[in-house]
């Protein structure tokens, strides 16, 4: 009787599973499929799968639709401002953690409120401060938002981590004759390294697939990044699904395996300290 | 090799008026163990702390070999520190635990690689070289603690509370691994703990520590057995020293007499001189080891005869512990007999006290009353 109603609660279990498997992977698996078939084909039946693989669609897009230039400034842009915000936000948090200094909460509690604002509060007025400083419609300036945008919780994540290594390491080190400098790079930095691998998969996914700062920030063709790119098969008249598909594709597959290769890492930090 | 002296060591902790410790001054020399004893909280690990440039020292002087340490920082004082929490770098094999403080001293590789090698032949460590801390259990962790402070070859030893994570079989031989080890380097070392079976065993001084102030200084022995105020005589001994509120008398021979409940006894004649002009209220300490149950060795000449009726009795093994009611006295009197002794609940029974080395402590300021240098050892 017991196994008999075991075997049920797996039945239901892996029942409940595929549903809700196929709805999040579901829209995934069609884009993918769309991405390998032409928009004649797919307005003739959405639903299809491939009766031919074209394949070359892909080439298509990297080399005629200019998705090699998207792909490169999506690179240059995420790669530098994920290294800036884990460098000052290590430090930032190892600040916070570790220090005790006048108005640390005030400080500490101005950086985490900005979390809490969407970002369309802030986009108008950004957008006139870039203006302002020769920043707009500059990879740079798009660079800087990011880091500004992603700075906050990058610290809140990796403060409540760093006050979580026992000051004794810290001490241990002082007496073994290095500097604070050197007891961040040796110490803090390594010691933190499931919690940086954390903030810096999370921040590289978000950032890669960001769309309101760039479309606002970045005008020009040559300075466009993958969202953007995607956005001109969007016309006012005809909407190109199967290209969109394809360029999709190309910018999520980066994002696939960053996901494959650091997921146990992104899992590692996200429980961190949950259990001893 | 190097002597310590501590003079009227004083911390003052941000947003505190009160002192975590007061004027603390004692000396420990060269190649001493010295053990800072204390419950938890009383400052004594505040006071090591200072000693390692970890914390500032609000007021006093430190020195170590007569040099004014006070505001040297503590990578510059030569002195090696074990922590309680062991502090192992987590990301680092045991061989960069051991290098991590060399490598920063400017030594030459082929240095630190010969010095890691016999550091850890000399604790057992050559097998776990290369793994990382969390492969390794509590005990091994303790020793390349250890290993960590021994390899830099330091001026000074200082020990947190370094067994209190063991378990206690192991906390025993690690002691006596530590004690043999200091033995072989005879280096000068100040350990702290809260343990008086550690700090007993292994101190050469131990210097006890209430409140943030400085209570007694001493080898183990002395202060066990001459404490100088009920505090020490509480804290130290399992069970602790049984203070008994007592009614000093004189009598009209000049001689004195202590009633303890009903019952009167007589205090040594050489007493007398410390005494003088005291009577009224007094608390009666004597150790537990100190009372004897008839037909029980006694080797000491005073003795004072008294009758107490049981009403606990703890057979721990290797010895027994009884419990006593006095009539007429509130506190429980610890008696430790040997593992034969059989006693029922409801026995009455008379015993000898061993008044060679029993003490007096004045009930209003706690202090011992004399120092009973002749009678007590």
């Amino acid at each position: 009787m017991a196994s008999f109603s075991r075997s049920w609660k797996h039945v239901l279990l892996i029942f409940v599973l595929t549903i809700y498997t196929a709805y999040t992977a579901g829209p995934l698996f069609w884009v993918a499929l769309m991405s390998l078939r032409t928009t004649t084909e797919i307005a003739h039946n959405p639903y299809a799968l491939p009766e031919t693989l074209h394949l070359w669609k892909f080439s298509e897009a990297w080399v005629n639709s200019n998705y090699s230039v998207y792909f490169a400034n999506s690179v240059k842009v995420v790669l530098s401002a994920v290294a800036i915000i884990t460098l000052v936000g290590g430090m930032a948090a190892h600040c916070f953690a570790r220090y005790r200094f006048p108005l640390r909460k005030v400080l500490y509690f101005t950086i985490f409120s900005t979390i809490i604002f969407p970002p369309q509060i802030t986009i108008i007025a950004l957008f006139q401060i870039l203006v302002e400083y020769g920043l707009y419609n500059s990879l740079v300036g798009l660079m800087l938002s990011y880091v500004a945008f992603q700075l906050p919780i990058t610290v809140y994540i990796l403060e409540s981590f760093f006050a979580r290594i026992p000051a004794d390491l810290y001490d241990a080190a002082r007496m073994d004759g290095y500097s604070e400098w050197q007891i961040f790079w040796k110490v803090s930095m390594p010691v933190a390294l499931p919690a940086l691998s954390t903030t810096i998969i999370l921040n590289t996914i978000l950032l890669w697939n960001e769309f309101l700062y760039a479309v606002v920030l970045i005008t020009d063709e040559s300075k466009r990044t993958l969202p953007l790119g995607i956005q001109k098969f969007m016309g006012d008249q005809l909407e190109d699904i199967g290209m969109i598909s394809t360029g999709l594709m190309i910018a999520i597959i980066p994002v696939v395996i960053i996901y494959v290769f650091f997921s146990e890492r992104l899992i590692q930090g996200m429980t961190a300290g949950a259990i001893k | 090799m190097a002597f310590v002296t501590l003079d009227g060591i004083t911390k003052v902790y941000e947003n505190s008026r009160e002192p975590a410790v007061k004027d603390i001054s004692f000396e420990v020399r060269d190649g001493e163990f010295m053990v800072l004893l204390g419950p938890s909280g009383c400052g004594k690990s505040t006071v090591l702390r200072m000693i390692a440039g970890l914390e500032t020292i609000s007021g006093g002087d430190l020195r170590i070999d007569g040099e004014r340490m006070n505001s040297v920082p503590a990578k510059d004082r030569d002195i090696a520190m074990v922590f309680q929490s062991y502090a192992l770098y987590p990301h680092m094999k045991v061989r960069d635990n051991l290098a991590f403080g060399l490598r920063r001293r400017g030594i030459s590789r082929s240095d630190i690689n010969r010095r890691i090698e016999q550091v850890a032949e000399s604790l057992g460590l050559t097998p776990y070289l290369d793994r990382k801390p969390h492969a390794l259990s509590g005990g091994q962790r303790q020793r390349v603690a250890v290993g960590r402070a021994i390899v830099r070859d330091p001026k000074v030893f200082l020990f947190d509370e370094p067994l209190s994570n063991l378990d206690a079989s192991l906390r025993v031989s690690t002691r006596n691994e530590l004690v043999n080890l200091h033995n072989r380097l005879g280096a000068t070392t100040i350990y702290v703990t809260h343990d008086q079976v550690e700090a007993m065993t292994m101190g050469t001084r131990i210097c006890i520590i209430n409140d943030g102030k400085l209570v007694q200084i001493g080898p183990p022995m002395e202060v066990y057995r001459k404490p100088v105020n009920t505090f020490v005589a509480g804290f130290l001994g399992s069970p602790p020293m049984n203070l008994i509120e007592a009614e000093l008398k004189s009598g009209a021979d000049g001689a004195f007499k202590l009633d303890i409940g009903t019952q009167c006894i007589e205090l040594p004649e050489a007493w007398i001189s410390y005494l003088q002009g005291k009577s009224g209220k007094i608390i009666f300490g004597i150790r537990p080891e100190d009372i004897f149950l008839s037909g029980q060795d006694m080797k000491r000449g005073a003795n004072a005869a008294v009758t107490m009726t049981v009403t606990a009795v703890e057979a721990l093994g290797a010895e027994t512990i009884i419990i006593f009611e006095l009539e007429g006295v509130d506190t429980k009197v610890f008696v430790k007999a040997d593992r034969y002794t059989r006693a029922n609940i409801g026995d009455t029974m008379p015993l000898s006290i061993d008044m060679g080395v029993a003490r007096l402590f004045d009930p209003v300021t706690t202090k011992v009353i004399s120092n009973n240098t002749q009678l007590s050892g």
